[in-house]
């Protein structure tokens, strides 16, 4: 059988602010296309051509019109969603694919773009289900001052308003933020259910940090009475957190590492194998390694690596993922996955605490899920805070 | 009577009055996610001579402003809050074609061609801007109807001062209450006291007293 080759785009920030994520999402796409080319029945081999965007998005933009400009087709990558939003344009003007493979807060559905990541009724929403039953419905909301934090606060406070519950405070702080002291007193103080953090990388690590110190000094057990939620928190994340707060944290998520069955096993094993220092695998890793699977087998199926080809033949697939089956939603592009919520552990890994029966249809615009109208609250005159 | 924006749009009906292109697909795609189902109308089609027909809670249209759409609606709707909300899509930005939009009621548009971003944000605005202006249009229908009754008002006022020895503060506050009581507005109440006031005295010898008015109006709202 002769062998079709393609040149596959890896568009990720190996260095930057985010850049414990995105190595290990490069990694799972690699060990992905590792299992593509050697496999003998598929017949496809993918040249993969790596860039850096380091954490611009003016890089991004940069680096994607140089890629398609040479004729590549199909584009795995990005992390965040304004990176990824900077790039559609080119996209949808070469009329090529960009595998979007990270968890995001939904309101999208670009026909150049397959999302592999969980949408937001895949994570948010089964973890206010979480949250609301297990530790009440009072809520102090803290993130970082973007559309992540901005739209998430928004769907649990719809949410937990509608279930009779409080959002007790919502603080912003600019991405890197480090000083917490003041925003931690007040969380104090207050004692909500608990804690839903959207802040991200550095910032994140460190309020973890100083959240469990100053509970601890104030005689509160800060995991049991006053637990951290998020929807973005993944294995590699807590090993930066450090030994002293690890444990504890509730994470929404479609995978975690520690996920018991054989095709994970295989997984955790090969990754560990092929990249012994790090990053830890995460679900974006997860993601990013089947984006670059189902883009592999479509393009076999497909023959041919032209979109409507290959959109049709990856809305056929139904694959086992590291996390269980996934298929792609063909309306939407969107990728059927398994909701969960896992705590975390003193070995810095997650434990699954819940978990859905069958893999989720997305629902990346919450029809399904969110109320007609908007929840009338007072306009906020300040947002953003230090 | 409040006002809400809506922010899920699962369950409405978008008509779209365009040509089939890749705009067509593109269109028919994101609204489908959106939980919208879609219909679709060839242009030139007489297709909304009723525009009864049309549930402005449910349905929105989307117009191609290349197209004559003029004819979307028969002619005494121009210029007049639409029977939906209707959303223009733009492909010449004249000032011919953008007037047009307008005369059918756009509260938004959309720049051709259309390619998934922007439909929610255009749905979003071009919905709500309708709603706003439908309940704006309610209010204003409300206050007309008050100033009209304002000449009753005076009316009951001017007789229970005359006739009843009250001053006008008491004799407002006296139909005040008489309103809330019968849950009129004051200005439909008046107007209902004023026609009692007269009829009675036709009948009877000279104006009835207040309470006598009052209770006949009460008889009346529980035969009624």
């Amino acid at each position: 059988m002769a062998v079709q080759r393609y040149a596959v785009g890896l568009l990720f920030s190996s260095t930057g602010p985010y850049s414990v994520v995105s190595r290990s999402m490069m990694n799972g796409a690699l060990l992905a296309l590792d299992e593509i080319n050697t496999s003998s029945d598929l017949g496809v081999t993918l040249e993969p051509v790596a860039r850096n965007p380091a954490g611009s998005n003016a890089n991004y933009a940069a680096m994607a019109d140089a890629l398609l400009s040479k004729g590549i087709k199909h584009v795995v990558g990005c992390y965040t969603s304004s990176s990824r939003k900077e790039i559609i344009p080119y996209f949808e003007k070469h009329d090529a694919l960009l595998w979007y493979p990270s968890h995001y807060e939904g309101f999208e559905t670009a026909a150049n773009v397959v999302y592999t990541g969980a949408a937001p009724n895949q994570h948010i929403i089964p973890l206010i289900d979480y949250l609301t039953v297990n530790h009440g419905n009072r809520a102090f909301c803290i993130g970082s001052n973007y559309i992540w934090a901005w739209e998430n606060n928004r769907i649990l406070r719809e949410t937990v308003l509608a279930r009779c519950g409080s959002v007790v405070a919502e603080r912003y702080f600019p991405v890197g933020e480090t000083g917490f002291a003041s925003v931690i007193d007040a969380i104090i103080a207050a004692r909500p259910s608990f804690v839903f953090n959207t802040l991200i990388g550095t910032s994140a690590y460190q309020f973890f940090r100083d959240f469990r110190r100053h509970a601890a000094e104030a005689g509160i057990n800060q995991a049991r009475d006053m637990p951290v939620a998020s929807c973005s928190l993944s294995e590699p994340e807590l090993d930066e957190i450090g030994q002293d707060a690890v444990d504890g944290h509730i994470s929404a998520s479609v995978y975690f590492a520690s996920l018991k069955s054989a095709a994970n096993a295989a997984f955790i094993a090969s990754y560990r194998a092929r990249f012994p220092k790090g990053p830890a695998p995460s679900a974006d890793a997860e993601a990013s390694y089947l984006a670059v699977k189902l883009l592999g087998i479509s393009l076999a199926f497909a023959g041919t690596e032209a979109l409507p080809h290959v959109k049709a033949a990856a809305a056929r697939l139904e694959i086992e993922a590291p996390q269980g089956k996934v298929r792609i939603d063909e309306a939407t592009l969107h990728t059927y996955l398994t909701p969960r919520i896992g705590r975390s552990t003193k070995s810095a890994q997650f434990e699954v605490i819940m978990e859905a029966k069958a893999p989720v249809r997305p629902d990346p615009y919450l029809v399904r899920s969110s109320p007609r109208f908007d929840i009338a609250v007072p306009p906020r005159a300040v947002r953003l805070v230090s | 009577m409040s006002w809400r924006l809506i922010q899920n749009f699962s369950g409405s009906r978008a008509i779209l009055c365009l040509e089939a292109n890749a705009s067509a697909d593109a269109l028919t795609r994101t609204l489908s996610n959106l939980g919208l189902t879609v219909e679709k109308r060839h242009p030139g089609e007489q297709a909304f001579e009723d525009p009864s027909s049309l549930n402005p809670d449910r349905d929105v249209l989307f117009v191609d402003g290349d197209i004559d759409a003029g004819s979307i609606w028969p002619a005494p709707y121009l210029n007049l809050n639409p029977p939906a909300p209707v959303i223009g899509l733009v492909g010449h930005e004249a000032p011919s074609r953008l007037k047009t939009l307008l005369q059918c009621g756009a509260t938004a548009l959309l720049r051709k061609p259309v390619l998934g971003a922007g439909v929610y944000s255009a749905l979003f605005a071009g919905v709500n801007a309708y709603r706003h202006r439908r309940h704006l249009e309610e209010r204003l229908k409300e206050h007309e109807s008050k100033r009209r009754g304002r000449r009753s008002l005076i009316k009951a006022i001017v007789h229970l001062v005359r006739h009843e020895g009250l001053d006008d503060e008491a004799a407002y506050e006296f139909l005040r209450k008489e309103s809330m009581h019968s849950r009129q507005s004051v200005e439909a109440f008046c107007e209902t006291y004023i026609r009692q006031l007269d009829c009675r005295e036709t009948e009877a010898f000279g104006a009835p007293s207040r309470h006598a008015a009052c209770a006949a109006i009460r008889s009346e709202g529980r035969r009624s």
